[in-house]
C-alpha cells in the first residue's frame, strides 16, 4: 500500500512543496539567529508570490519575476526593520502586521494591477519550466527528485550548505549569531546589533519573496489571495524546531514537503478534500508537539 | 599610550558620582584604581572609554583632545575594555569570540581565520597564553573567559587596557595567570588599569595606586610611596562603618531546617546541603554569585523542583508544597531581581503592594478588589518605609532604584511570617536605602523572626549576620559564628574547596 | 525626568500628529494610485459606513461591529494576561460550527434550543482554547504558534462537515440547512440588525469590570505584565493560565454563535474566516495597548473602516480592499508608539535609577 512511495510521480512532487517551506525557513533561520523574532515569514511569502506573478506577466521572464520577488520580500524586510528596530514596535506585534499587510496589498494591487478579484490567471505569465539534469534523471528513486524541478528547487538545496557556510565563516553571519546571543558583546565591541538585524530581515524577505515565487510561477503560473494558506507558519515552526540551523532545517522542510505532497496524492484515492488538506497542519502540529515534549523532558 | 583625565565630572541626577578628578596613566605601569563600591571609580573608567560623557572635564590622549562619543571611537583610539560583566558569546567559540568586530577578511566578507591564528600565535608566545582557540565559550571557566577577554584586546593591539574588578570572580591560580599576563603587557608598552577594591592585589600587580571615595581622588601615588595599611585607611575615610549587632542573644525554634537537600542545576548539581536558621537570629550565605545561591533559594521558596532532601518551615515539611502555600505556612521572600520578580513594573504601586498578601479579604470583597483598601494599605507601606512615590496609583516603573527595593522589602516585611529569605537585598541601591533596610532585617531578627541573608556583598554578610555560611561550587561550609568571621577566613572559603566546607556525604 | 513643558509641540501631542500625518499620507498615495475622485470618495466612505436609507448602513456596521468588538474583547483577556493566543479564528470557528450542529440536531421549544446551542458553541470555544493552553502548560509547545497551528484543522473540519454530512444539497453551496427560523435572533424593528449586539455589549461590560475590579482580573493582569513576579508572590499561573484562556475561548464561541444565528442562520463554509474578524480583533485591541474600556470603540473603529471602503468602493470605484491595507499601517504605526509602553515595561533594565 506505500508503493506511491516510490511512485515517480509522487517522488517529482515532493520538491514542489519542500522548496518554498525551505527557502521561507532558510529566511526565518537567518532572522532567528539574528534574535529577530520574525512571524511574519507568511506575509513576506505571499507578497513574493504576488510580485513573482507581475514581474513574470510584464517582462515575460520568470527569472524578472523571481527578481521582482526577491526585491518585493526584502522590501517587507524593510518595513518589519523600520518598526521592529527603529520605532521600537514588539516584533510578534509587527509581524502580524506584516501579514494583514501582505494579504491587504496583495488584493488591493490585484485589482488595481490586473483588475480582478480573487485569482489572475494567464498565459502570459512566465513560468519557470523544469530544468532536466542529464544522467541523473535516468537514475531510479532519487531521478525523478531531483532532476525535472525548477531553478528554484536548486537554488533552495544549494542555499542550505551556503547558510551553513554562511554562519560559521562570513563575517555577517558571525555577527548576525553574535546579535542573537549577547548583542551586549556587539555594542561593546562598537557594532550596532540593530544594523546587523536590519541585513538578516532583508535577506529573510528576499528569501521569503523567493519561496513565494516557487508558489506563484514554478508550482503553478497564477495568483490566488492568500495563496501562501499558512505555509508561512508551517516555516515558522520549522525555524523554532530547528532554531535557525540550516541542516536540520532542511531535514525538517522536507519532512514536512513530504507530508504536503503526500496529501495531495492521497486525495487521488478518494479521501474528502478537506482531510487532506488539514494533514501538512496536522503533521506539523504533531512534530511540534512531540519535539516540544521531548525538548522538556530533556531539559528536566 | 599615554592618557590624562583632567578634572572629570559626571553627575546623576542629585549624585555627583565624579568630582573633579584628574589621573595619568602611562605606558608600560599598572595602575590600579581603588574604593568601595560607590565610590566613583567604574564612573571614571567608562568616561575614559566613552561609555558615559563627561558633565566637565577633558580627556588628552598622547597630547591631544579628545571627545568620544561612543566606545566605538575609544575603540578606535586603542583603547580596550574588559567589563565585569562578560560580553562574550558562549555559543561561540574561542577564535570566532575574539574576531568578532574587527574580524580579519579576504574576498566576498569571508572571515580569514588562518590569519587570525597566526596573529593571535604570536601573542601567545610573547606574553605566555595558553588556550584552546577551537573550545566553545560556554565550556570555559571563568578565568579562561577573562583570558578570552583579555585577547580580544591584544587581537586588536590595544595599547591602553582597562579591566571592572577582573578578579572578583577568579579562583587564587586563575588570579596568578591573569596577573602574568598583565605584567608581561605592561612590560611590552601597554599601559593596565585595573579597578579593584581588593588591596592584597593592589600591592602584588600595581605600579601605581589612585584611591576614590565619594566622588574624589583621595590619593594617586606610586606603589612605593604608600603602604596597605594606609591605602585602606584612605579607602574608608577613616569612619568605620557603623556597629549594627547588639549582643548576641539566644536564638529560638529553629523555624528554617534543610536536611540533605539535593537541586539540580544547570550544569552544576547543588547539595546536599543542611542548614538551619532559628528564630530570633540572621544567617548569612556568603559566596561569590553563580556558586548555586540562587539554584538554593528558588528551591527553599518553591520555584524550583528539589530533588531529594526535606525542608521544613516552621515545623512544617514543605518541600511538596507549591510558592503560594510555602508563602501561607510563613515565608516571606525578597528577592535579588526586582525589575523582574520583585515588582511587575507596569503595575501601579497599590498593585505590587498587595500582591501575595495573605489574606485576600483585606484586599476584596468576594470576587472584587476593595480599591480603597488597597490604596491605603499602599500608603501605609509607603509611609512606614519612607518610599518617596508620587503615590498608591502611580506606577512601580517611576520609582528610583532604593524605592523599588524598599517597596519590595516593605511588602514582604509587613506579611510579618516566622522566615524572611533576602536574596542580595540591597544590590544597586543608595546608601540612606541600605541603611532602612539593614534595619529592618536587624528590626525582624530583634522580634523574633528568622532572616536567611544570602549576599555575595561580604561586607553585608558579615554586618548583619549571627552566623555565617558559605556556598561554593554547590555545596556549603561549617556555620560560623559571626565572632570568629574575618574577611581572610571568608575569602578562602569563597574561591576553594578548602577542610572546612562539609564533605559530599 | 525632564523639566515639565507644557508646550503642546514638544509635549506628547506631537508625535501623534506626525504618526497621524503619515497614516493620511498612505492613504492619500493610494487614493492617487487608484485615480479616485476624491470628493466622492469620502462621501461615499461617511455613507457606507455610518448611512444609507434609515441607516441601513449604520446597522451593517454595527452588526460587523458586533463580530470584531466581540473578538477583540476575546484577545484582550488573553493579551493582557501576557497569552499570546492568536487562535481566536480556531475557537470562533469551533462556536459557531458546534452551535449551529446543536441546533440543527435538538428537538425542542426554540427558544431552549437557542440556549443550548449558544452555551455549545461558548463550550466549544472554550475547549478549543484549552486545548491550546494545555499543550503549551504541559507539553510545552508555544502558545503563540500552538494557538495558530489549531485554526487550521477546525477550519477543515467545518469545512468538511458542511460539505458532507450537514450540507444543503439543494442550495448547490458550501453551506448548512438554515436553522429553525423561531431560533433566529430577533432584528430590532425596522432594521436588519439583530440582537446579538446586545450580548456583546454586556460582555463588553463584564470584560471591562472583569479587568478594573476583580481579584481574577488584577491577578491575571500582574502575570501577563511580570510572570517572575507572579510566580515569585505564589499567585496560581497555571490556574490562571488556563481559566483566562478558558474566557477568552468562550467568549470567541459566543461570536460564532451570534454570527450564526444572528447573521447567517446557517453556517456557511468560510463564512468566519474569510471576513478576518479574528485579525481585526487583534488588531484592534493593539490599536489602543490593551486598554479594556478603549476596545470596543476600536473594534467600532475597524468595522466601519471595512463598511466604509465598502461604500467608497459602490461610490467611486475604490477596491474595497484599501481597507486591509489600511488597517495594516495604522497598527504599525500606531503599535509601535503604544506596545513598547504598554507590553513589555520590564524591558527597559536601564531605568532603575540608582548608580
Amino acid at each position: 500500500m506505500f508503493d506511491f512511495l516510490l511512485d515517480p510521480s509522487f517522488l517529482a512532487s515532493v520538491p514542489r512543496f519542500v522548496t518554498p517551506l525551505l527557502l521561507a525557513g532558510l529566511g526565518g533561520a537567518i532572522c532567528e539567529r539574528a534574535g529577530v523574532f520574525n512571524i511574519g515569514l507568511e506575509g513576506m511569502m505571499l507578497t513574493g508570490a504576488f510580485a513573482a506573478v507581475v514581474g513574470a506577466y510584464f517582462a515575460g521572464s520568470p527569472y524578472i519575476g523571481a527578481l521582482a520577488a526577491a526585491l518585493a520580500g526584502a522590501a517587507m524586510g524593510l518595513v518589519f526593520a523600520e518598526f521592529n528596530l527603529r520605532r521600537g514596535g514588539d516584533s510578534i506585534v509587527v509581524s502580524i502586521a506584516i501579514n494583514l499587510l501582505a494579504a491587504g496589498i496583495t488584493a488591493f494591487l490585484l485589482r488595481v494591477i490586473f483588475k480582478v478579484t480573487g485569482t489572475f490567471n494567464s498565459p502570459d505569465i512566465a513560468g519557470f519550466a523544469p530544468i532536466q539534469l542529464p544522467l541523473v534523471k535516468d537514475v531510479p528513486v532519487i531521478g525523478p527528485i531531483l532532476s525535472g524541478q525548477s531553478l528554484l528547487f536548486y537554488l533552495s538545496v544549494l542555499a542550505v550548505p551556503v547558510l551553513h557556510f554562511f554562519f560559521a565563516r562570513h563575517r555577517l553571519g558571525l555577527r548576525i549569531r553574535a546579535a542573537g546571543e549577547n548583542p551586549a558583546g556587539l555594542t561593546a565591541g562598537g557594532v550596532n546589533p540593530n544594523q546587523v538585524r536590519l541585513m538578516a530581515l532583508i535577506l529573510c524577505g528576499a528569501l521569503c519573496g523567493l519561496a513565494g515565487a516557487q508558489l506563484s510561477i514554478a508550482n503553478v503560473k497564477l495568483f490566488v489571495e492568500n495563496m501562501s494558506a499558512g505555509r508561512g507558519w508551517i516555516a515558522v515552526v520549522a525555524v523554532l524546531l530547528t532554531r535557525g540551523r540550516p541542516w536540520p532545517l532542511l531535514f525538517i522542510t522536507v519532512l514536512f514537503g513530504m507530508v504536503d505532497s503526500l496529501s495531495f496524492r492521497v486525495q487521488g484515492l478518494g479521501m474528502p478534500q478537506q482531510f487532506t488538506d488539514m494533514m501538512p497542519y496536522l503533521a506539523t502540529l504533531a512534530v511540534l508537539t512531540l519535539l516540544s515534549w521531548w525538548y522538556r523532558k530533556r531539559q528536566a | 599610550m599615554h592618557a590624562e583625565l583632567h578634572d572629570i565630572r559626571v553627575r546623576f541626577g542629585p549624585l555627583l558620582a565624579v568630582n573633579g578628578v584628574s589621573i595619568d596613566i602611562s605606558a608600560g605601569k599598572v595602575l590600579a584604581v581603588v574604593g568601595e563600591n560607590g565610590a566613583g571609580k567604574s564612573t571614571l573608567m567608562n568616561v575614559l572609554f566613552g561609555l558615559i560623557t563627561p558633565e566637565a572635564g577633558r580627556i588628552v590622549v598622547d597630547g591631544s583632545d579628545r571627545h568620544w562619543s561612543s566606545p566605538q571611537h575609544a575603540i578606535r583610539a586603542g583603547l580596550g575594555m574588559v567589563h565585569q560583566h562578560f560580553m562574550l558569546q558562549e555559543q561561540m567559540t574561542v577564535l570566532e569570540n575574539i574576531v568578532l568586530c574587527g574580524e580579519p577578511v579576504h574576498f566576498l566578507g569571508i572571515v580569514d581565520f588562518k590569519a587570525a591564528r597566526r596573529k593571535l600565535a604570536e601573542g601567545f608566545r610573547q606574553h605566555g597564553i595558553v588556550i584552546d582557540l577551537d573550545a566553545k565559550v560556554g565550556s570555559l571557566s571563568v578565568g579562561q573567559k577573562q583570558v578570552v577577554e583579555i585577547l580580544k584586546m591584544l587581537y586588536r593591539d590595544a595599547s591602553l587596557l582597562i579591566l571592572d574588578e577582573p578578579t572578583a570572580v577568579l579562583t587564587p591560580l586563575e588570579k596568578d595567570r591573569l596577573f602574568g599576563i598583565l605584567r608581561s603587557f605592561a612590560a611590552s608598552g601597554k599601559a593596565v588599569v585595573i579597578i579593584t577594591h581588593k588591596l592584597d592585589e593592589v600591592m602584588e600587580i600595581a605600579d601605581h595606586v589612585a584611591v576614590m571615595r565619594g566622588g574624589r581622588l583621595v590619593s594617586s601615588l606610586p606603589l612605593k610611596e604608600t603602604s596597605k595599611e594606609r591605602i585602606a585607611r584612605e579607602i574608608v575615610g577613616g569612619e568605620l562603618p557603623p556597629p549594627l549587632k547588639p549582643a548576641a542573644r539566644q536564638p529560638g525554634e529553629v523555624v528554617l531546617g534543610v536536611t540533605d537537600l539535593r537541586i539540580a542545576g544547570h550544569g552544576m548539581d547543588i547539595g546536599p546541603v543542611s542548614f538551619e536558621v532559628r528564630a530570633g537570629e540572621i544567617v548569612g550565605i556568603a559566596g561569590v554569585s553563580g556558586n548555586g545561591q540562587s539554584e538554593l533559594i528558588q528551591a527553599l521558596t518553591g520555584l524550583r523542583r528539589t530533588s531529594s532532601g526535606a525542608i521544613s518551615i516552621a515545623g512544617k515539611r514543605v518541600e511538596s508544597l507549591d510558592v503560594h502555600e510555602r508563602r501561607q505556612v510563613g515565608l516571606s521572600y525578597i528577592p535579588e531581581d526586582r525589575q523582574r520578580v520583585g515588582l511587575a513594573l507596569g503595575a501601579t504601586v497599590a498593585e505590587n503592594a498587595n500582591a501575595g498578601r495573605n489574606d485576600p479579604r483585606s484586599f476584596a470583597r468576594g470576587w472584587f478588589l476593595d480599591r480603597a483598601a488597597m490604596a491605603r494599605y499602599a500608603r501605609g507601606l509607603i509611609e512606614r518605609y519612607r518610599i518617596k512615590v508620587h503615590g498608591p496609583g502611580a506606577l512601580a516603573s517611576t520609582m528610583s532604584g532604593g524605592n523599588k527595593q524598599k517597596l519590595v522589602v516593605g511588602r514582604e516585611l509587613s506579611r510579618g511570617t516566622p522566615l524572611v529569605i533576602a536574596e542580595n537585598p540591597t544590590w544597586g541601591v543608595d546608601i540612606g536605602a541600605i541603611e532602612l533596610i539593614h534595619a529592618e532585617l536587624m528590626r525582624m531578627r530583634d522580634s523574633g523572626h528568622a532572616v536567611l541573608l544570602i549576599s555575595t556583598e561580604l561586607e553585608e554578610v558579615l554586618r548583619l549576620s549571627d552566623r555565617i555560611l558559605v556556598m561554593y561550587s554547590g555545596s556549603l561550609s561549617n556555620p560560623i559564628p559571626a565572632a570568629e568571621a574575618d574577611r581572610n577566613r571568608l575569602g578562602t572559603l569563597m574561591t576553594s574547596r578548602s577542610a572546612e566546607a562539609r564533605s559530599a556525604a | 525626568m525632564s523639566a515639565p513643558s507644557r508646550n503642546w509641540l514638544s509635549g506628547d501631542l506631537l508625535p501623534w500628529i506626525v504618526t497621524l500625518a503619515w497614516i493620511l499620507a498612505i492613504f492619500l498615495a493610494l487614493m492617487i494610485l487608484v485615480k479616485a475622485p476624491f470628493g466622492t470618495a469620502i462621501q461615499g466612505f461617511f455613507d457606507g459606513a455610518f448611512g444609507g436609507r434609515r441607516f441601513a448602513y449604520l446597522m451593517a456596521t454595527l452588526s460587523r461591529a458586533t463580530l470584531i468588538v466581540g473578538m477583540a474583547l476575546s484577545v484582550m483577556l488573553s493579551f493582557r494576561a501576557g497569552l499570546f493566543n492568536i487562535g481566536g479564528e480556531g475557537q470562533l470557528v469551533a462556536g459557531g460550527l458546534v452551535s449551529a450542529l446543536v441546533a440543527l440536531a435538538m428537538p425542542g421549544p426554540p427558544l431552549l434550543v437557542l440556549a443550548v446551542s449558544i452555551l455549545a458553541g461558548m463550550v466549544a470555544g472554550m475547549a478549543w482554547a484549552l486545548l491550546a493552553g494545555v499543550l503549551y502548560l504541559y507539553v510545552g509547545v508555544p502558545l503563540l504558534v500552538g494557538s495558530l497551528l489549531l485554526n487550521f484543522p477546525i477550519r477543515y473540519v467545518a469545512s468538511y462537515l458542511v460539505a458532507h454530512p450537514f450540507r444543503d444539497v439543494p442550495s448547490g453551496m458550501l453551506q448548512s440547512n438554515l436553522m429553525p427560523d423561531q431560533t433566529w435572533l430577533p432584528y430590532f424593528p425596522g432594521t436588519r440588525l439583530d440582537i446579538g449586539i446586545l450580548f456583546i455589549v454586556a460582555t463588553s461590560i463584564i470584560t471591562i469590570v472583569y479587568s478594573y475590579r476583580t481579584v481574577h482580573g488584577y491577578h491575571a493582569r500582574l502575570n501577563g505584565l511580570a510572570p517572575d513576579f507572579a510566580r515569585a508572590v505564589g499567585l496560581p499561573v497555571a490556574r490562571l493560565t488556563l481559566q483566562t484562556l478558558a474566557m477568552s475561548g468562550a467568549i470567541a464561541g459566543l461570536v460564532g454563535a451570534i454570527a450564526v444565528f444572528g447573521i447567517h442562520h446557517r453556517y456557511v463554509d468560510g463564512m468566519l474566516v474569510q471576513p478576518l474578524y479574528a485579525w481585526t480583533g487583534i488588531i484592534a485591541v493593539l490599536l489602543v495597548g490593551m486598554i479594556p474600556w478603549l476596545v470596543p470603540f476600536s473594534g467600532f473603529f475597524f468595522a466601519a473602516l471595512q463598511t466604509g471602503a465598502a461604500g467608497m468602493e459602490r461610490a467611486a470605484q475604490v477596491p474595497k480592499e484599501i481597507a486591509l491595507v489600511m488597517q495594516a499601517v495604522i497598527i504599525l504605526f500606531v503599535a509601535s508608539r503604544v506596545s513598547v509602553a504598554l507590553m513589555s515595561p520590564s524591558r527597559d533594565k536601564g531605568s532603575d535609577g540608582d548608580v
